[in-house]
C-alpha cells in the first residue's frame, strides 16, 4: 500500500508536469468533441489522432489518446440526451430516458447527472485499475471462447427485462438485430454472406450507422411527420441542476454502473457498449418503479453513463498489466506504445513505472478536467434546444451524414444509416423498440464467433460449455433467471412480468402514442 | 459548439479542396496519397507513416497516409487498383494482397481486384513469422511439437488472425511440410489470437516477432522456430525451420504499389524516392522501434519476390480449399 502511494506520488509528479497536463486537457477536449459529434466515436477519434501522437514522448502520447477515449464517453451522452442521437455507440441506452427527460424540460439535470456519474465512475474505476490490475488481468485471460459465449448468452437473457412494452416485440427486434449481424464474412470459413456484391458489406454492418439511423434519423422523421412542430423548450437557469430527488435517485445507479462497467470492461470485447446495456437492464430490474423507464427515468441515464466510463478504465487493465488488447481501442493504444519503441507486455509496469503511474495519475486529473469542462457546458448545450427545428434538424442531418461517413470513409455506411432511419421510423410508428436491434447487431458477431470457436475447440461437443467452470456458472445463472421468470407464468397463468413489477403501465403507454 | 462544428467542417472542406486541386506538369506537384488498407496501428499503417514522412522530404511534396479499411484490406487495395494511374495514389500493401484474389477465385466470387492491376514499386520490410507456445507447454522444440502432433492428429489447436489470413497460411505451410494435422481456430485479428494462446485457450500460433517478443522476454511464451531464411536479430538463438530440415519460408511483408499504367518517368521518380527513403536515419529509427527489419528490394527484384510469394500462397490456399463445417468433425 505504501508502495502504491509512493508510486502514485511519482505518477502525479509526471501527470501534473505542464506538458503532460496540457496533453491530458487537449485529449479531453478532443474526446468530448468526438463524443458530441454523431458517428465519430472514440475509435475513429483515436485512430485519426494516432499519427499526430507519434511526435510526442510516449507518456504524453498515451495520456492524449486515453483522454480522447474517456472524454468521448463523457461527450457521447450530450447528443443522446438532447437530440436522441447517440454520439457514440455506448450512448445508445442514454438516448431512451435521456431524451425523454429533455422532452419534459429536464435536459439540464440529465446532462449534469451524466457528467457527475461519469466523473465518479471514472475516478473510482481508476482506483480499481491501480490496485487490482495484475490479479484482475490474469482473471480476464481465463475468458476463452466458451466463457465468452456463456457471458453473451447471459447478456441476451437480460434483454427481456429491457423492454418497456411487449416482451415479444423486443425479442423480435433483438432477433432482427442478430440477423443483421449475420451479414458479412463468415469468420470461420471465409464465405461472404448476404453481401449482394458489395465489398463493403464483407465486414458486416457497422454499429454506428445502425445506431445513428435507428435513433437519430427516425426521431427527425417522426418529428417532421407531426402535425404541428414541437415547442421549442426554453431552458431556465434553475432547471439546469438536478433536484434533490434526482440526486437521490441517481446515487445507487451510479454506484452499480461503476462496479458493473469496470468488471465488464476487463473482459475483452466491445465492453463499453455492452456495459451500458447491462447497466440499464439492471437498473430497470432493481427499480421500485420500472414503469418509469423509457419515460424519462434519471436512473436510466445515471447507470449506463457511469458504466460506459468505468468500462474504459476496466479495458486498460489487461492492456497495461499484460500488454493484451481488450478491444479495438486499447489495440490502437498498444500500437502507439510500440511506435515509441516500448514493447507492451507483462513487464511494462516494472520497466516503465513512470509511464504506468503517470498514466494512472493523469486519469485522475483527466476526470477532474472533464467534470470542469462538462458542467459549465451543460448550460451551453441546453441552449442548442432554443434553435428552431427547421434550422436545427437539417443541421443535425448534415452532421449525422458527415459523422457516419467519416468513420470508414464509406458511402455504403451512409446508405445503411438512411435505410435504418426509414426502418426505425416505421418500427417506432408500430411501437417497436429499436434498442434491442442495436444490441443484437453488437452481440451477433461476437456470439457467433465465440460459439463456433468453442465448438471447433471441442470438435463439435457441446460439453465444453459445461466442463469449464466459469462458463458453466454463467450458464447456470442464465438458466436460473429464465426459470425464475417462468415460475409465476405456469403457477398463476398471469403475465409473469407483473411479479417483477415489470408490466408496462397502460396510462403511460397511451401517453407515449403519437 | 456551433463554432467548433463549423471549424471542423471547414477543415474537412480544405482537405477535400487540397486533394482535388493541382494541374499536371512536373511530377509531383500536388499531394500524394498512400493508402493503407488496414486501420491505424496495424503493420501497413505503421510502415506507411515513416515511409510517407521520408518521401515527403525527398520529393519536397506532401505525402499523406489515408486508411481505407474493410473486407480484410480488399476495399483499400481495389480502391488503388482502380484509381487513376498518375502516381498520386499509392498503396502500402501486405502479403495478403496475393491472398484475396486467390480466395475470391476459390469461392467463385467476382474479384475485388486482380494482382496485374498493380505494379510493385519497392519492398519495404519483411518479417518472418515465428512459432510460439505458452511456457507451460510440454513442447520444448519443434521436434517435440511435431512428435506430439503426430501422436494426436487434429488435437493441437492453433489460433490465427483469421481464416485465409497470413498467420493461417504460415501454419498451413508448416502442417504441410511436417505432415501433421492441426486444429485451426480463427480469431478476429492477430491481437486476440495472441491473447488466446497467452490465456491457454489455444496451444500455439505463428506470429510476427514484434508482437510477441515482449511476451517471450516476460516469460509467458516460448518460441520454437522461425519461418525466415535467416535467424531474426531479436531472437538470435531461435533456429529457423530451414535449419531444422523443413523447406518452408514465410514473411509478413510490406511493400509499395502503384496502379498499372502509371507513366514510366513517374514510376522511376517514385522508386528513386523509395530507395532514398530506406536509407534515411529517421526512417531506420522508426522501423527499429517497431522491431521490424527493413528489407528493401527495388521493383524488378520485388516483382520476383512477389511472384514467388504469391505462388506459394496460392498453393497453400488451394490445399486448404473451401472449409466445410462437416470436415471438422
Amino acid at each position: 500500500m505504501l508502495d502504491t502511494l509512493q508510486n502514485l506520488y511519482v505518477g502525479f509528479s509526471v501527470a501534473l508536469s505542464p506538458t503532460v497536463l496540457l496533453y491530458a486537457v487537449v485529449g479531453c477536449v478532443i474526446g468530448t468533441l468526438v463524443g458530441v459529434l454523431p458517428g465519430i466515436g472514440p475509435l475513429a477519434g483515436i485512430s485519426l489522432l494516432l499519427p499526430a501522437s507519434f511526435g510526442l514522448d510516449p507518456t504524453s502520447a498515451i495520456v492524449l489518446l486515453a483522454g480522447i477515449y474517456y472524454g468521448a464517453m463523457y461527450g457521447g451522452s450530450t447528443t443522446s440526451i438532447l437530440m436522441r442521437i447517440p454520439g457514440e455507440a455506448a450512448s445508445v441506452m442514454t438516448c431512451i430516458d435521456g431524451y425523454e427527460m429533455t422532452r419534459k424540460g429536464r435536459a439540464g439535470p440529465a446532462l449534469a447527472i451524466a457528467a457527475v456519474g461519469s466523473y465518479i465512475a471514472g475516478t473510482v474505476s481508476v482506483v480499481g485499475l491501480m490496485l487490482l490490475a495484475p490479479p484482475l488481468a490474469a482473471f480476464a485471460l481465463r475468458f476463452g471462447p466458451p466463457e465468452y459465449t456463456a457471458l453473451l448468452l447471459l447478456g441476451l437473457l437480460v434483454l427481456a427485462y429491457m423492454s418497456g412494452g411487449s416482451v415479444l416485440k423486443s425479442l423480435a427486434m433483438a432477433a432482427l438485430g442478430l440477423l443483421l449481424g449475420m451479414i458479412g464474412i463468415d469468420t470461420m470459413t471465409g464465405f461472404f454472406r448476404f453481401h449482394y456484391g458489395l465489398v463493403e458489406l464483407g465486414d458486416g454492418i457497422g454499429i454506428v450507422p445502425v445506431a445513428v439511423g435507428l435513433f437519430g434519423l427516425s426521431e427527425i422523421l417522426l418529428t417532421a411527420g407531426q402535425e404541428k412542430p414541437p415547442e421549442v423548450i426554453k431552458p431556465k437557469l434553475r432547471d439546469l441542476l438536478p433536484s434533490r430527488a434526482e440526486w437521490r435517485d441517481s446515487a445507487w445507479p451510479i454506484a452499480r454502473g461503476t462496479f458493473l462497467g469496470f468488471l465488464i470492461g476487463i473482459i475483452p470485447g466491445s465492453a463499453h457498449i455492452i456495459s451500458s446495456f447491462v447497466s440499464y437492464a439492471v437498473e430497470r430490474r432493481v427499480s421500485k418503479h420500472p414503469e418509469r423507464f423509457g419515460h424519462g427515468a434519471i436512473e436510466g441515464v445515471a447507470g449506463p453513463e457511469s458504466a460506459n466510463n468505468s468500462a474504459t478504465s476496466g479495458a486498460f487493465v489487461p492492456m497495461l498489466a499484460l500488454g493484451v488488447p481488450s478491444g479495438p481501442i486499447p489495440a490502437v493504444m498498444l500500437a502507439a506504445l510500440m511506435v515509441h519503441g516500448m514493447s507492451p507486455g507483462p513487464l511494462l509496469i516494472q520497466q516503465q513505472p513512470a509511464l504506468f503511474w503517470g498514466f494512472i495519475a493523469s486519469m485522475y486529473v483527466g476526470n477532474v478536467v472533464l467534470l470542469i469542462l462538462n458542467l459549465p457546458l451543460v448550460g451551453l448545450f441546453v441552449n442548442i434546444l432554443r434553435v428552431p427545428y427547421p434550422l436545427l434538424y437539417p443541421a443535425i442531418l448534415v452532421f449525422c451524414v458527415l459523422g457516419v461517413y467519416a468513420v470508414n470513409g464509406s458511402v455504403i455506411d451512409v446508405w445503411i444509416m438512411i435505410v435504418m432511419g426509414g426502418l426505425g421510423y416505421l418500427l417506432r410508428k408500430f411501437d417497436f423498440e429499436t434498442a434491442p436491434i442495436v444490441l443484437g447487431v453488437v452481440l451477433a458477431p461476437m456470439l457467433e464467433m465465440s460459439f463456433r470457436q468453442s465448438l471447433a475447440m471441442s470438435s463439435g461437443s457441446y460439453a465444453i460449455f459445461v466442463n469449464r467452470p466459469i462458463a458453466a456458472t454463467m450458464l447456470a445463472c442464465g438458466l436460473a433467471l429464465l426459470l425464475l421468470g417462468l415460475v409465476p407464468f405456469f403457477a398463476r397463468g398471469v403475465d409473469w412480468r407483473r411479479a417483477f413489477g415489470l408490466s408496462p403501465s397502460s396510462e403511460l403507454e397511451k401517453e407515449d402514442h403519437r | 459548439m456551433k463554432r467548433i462544428l463549423i471549424s471542423v467542417l471547414s477543415i474537412c472542406a480544405i482537405g477535400f479542396a487540397v486533394s482535388q486541386a493541382g494541374a499536371q506538369e512536373t511530377f509531383p506537384n500536388r499531394p500524394i496519397t498512400v493508402v493503407a488498407p488496414f486501420p491505424p496501428g496495424g503493420v501497413a499503417d505503421l510502415t506507411a507513416r515513416p515511409v510517407a514522412a521520408a518521401m515527403e522530404k525527398i520529393l519536397k511534396n506532401p505525402v499523406i497516409v489515408t486508411n481505407k479499411t474493410g473486407a480484410g484490406g480488399a476495399v483499400g487495395m481495389s480502391f488503388v487498383a482502380n484509381s487513376k494511374p498518375d502516381g498520386y495514389t499509392l498503396l502500402m500493401a501486405l502479403s495478403s494482397i496475393s491472398i484475396i484474389p486467390e480466395a475470391d477465385k476459390l469461392f467463385d466470387r467476382k474479384p475485388a481486384y486482380t494482382m496485374d492491376q498493380l505494379v510493385p514499386l519497392a519492398l519495404i520490410s519483411a518479417d518472418p513469422t515465428i512459432l510460439v507456445v505458452p511456457t507451460g507447454s510440454p513442447s520444448k522444440s519443434v521436434k517435440d511439437f511435431v512428435a506430439d502432433a503426430k501422436k494426436r492428429p487434429g488435437e493441437i489447436s492453433y489460433s490465427s488472425s483469421g481464416v485465409y489470413g497470413t498467420l493461417h497460411m504460415a501454419m498451413e505451410m508448416l502442417s504441410h511440410a511436417a505432415g501433421i494435422k492441426l486444429k485451426h481456430i480463427p480469431y478476429g485479428g492477430a491481437g486476440p489470437a495472441i491473447t488466446a494462446v497467452l490465456g491457454g485457450h489455444q496451444d500455439t500460433l505463428a506470429s510476427g516477432p514484434a508482437a510477441v517478443v515482449a511476451h517471450i522476454k516476460g516469460g509467458k511464451l516460448r518460441p520454437l522456430a522461425g519461418w525466415g531464411a535467416k535467424r531474426i536479430a531479436a531472437l538470435p538463438d531461435l533456429p529457423t525451420f530451414k535449419e531444422l530440415g523443413y523447406d518452408i519460408e514465410f514473411y509478413i511483408w510490406a511493400g509499395m504499389f502503384a496502379p498499372r499504367g502509371t507513366p514510366e518517368p513517374v514510376l522511376k521518380r517514385l522508386r528513386d524516392s523509395l530507395r532514398q527513403t530506406v536509407q534515411e536515419a529517421a526512417f531506420k529509427d522508426a522501423m527499429a522501434k517497431l522491431d521490424t527489419p527493413i528489407a528493401y528490394l527495388d521493383a524488378p527484384e520485388f516483382q520476383k519476390f512477389w511472384d514467388k510469394d504469391a505462388k506459394m500462397l496460392a498453393d497453400a490456399i488451394k490445399r486448404i480449399g473451401k472449409i466445410e463445417e462437416k470436415e471438422q468433425k
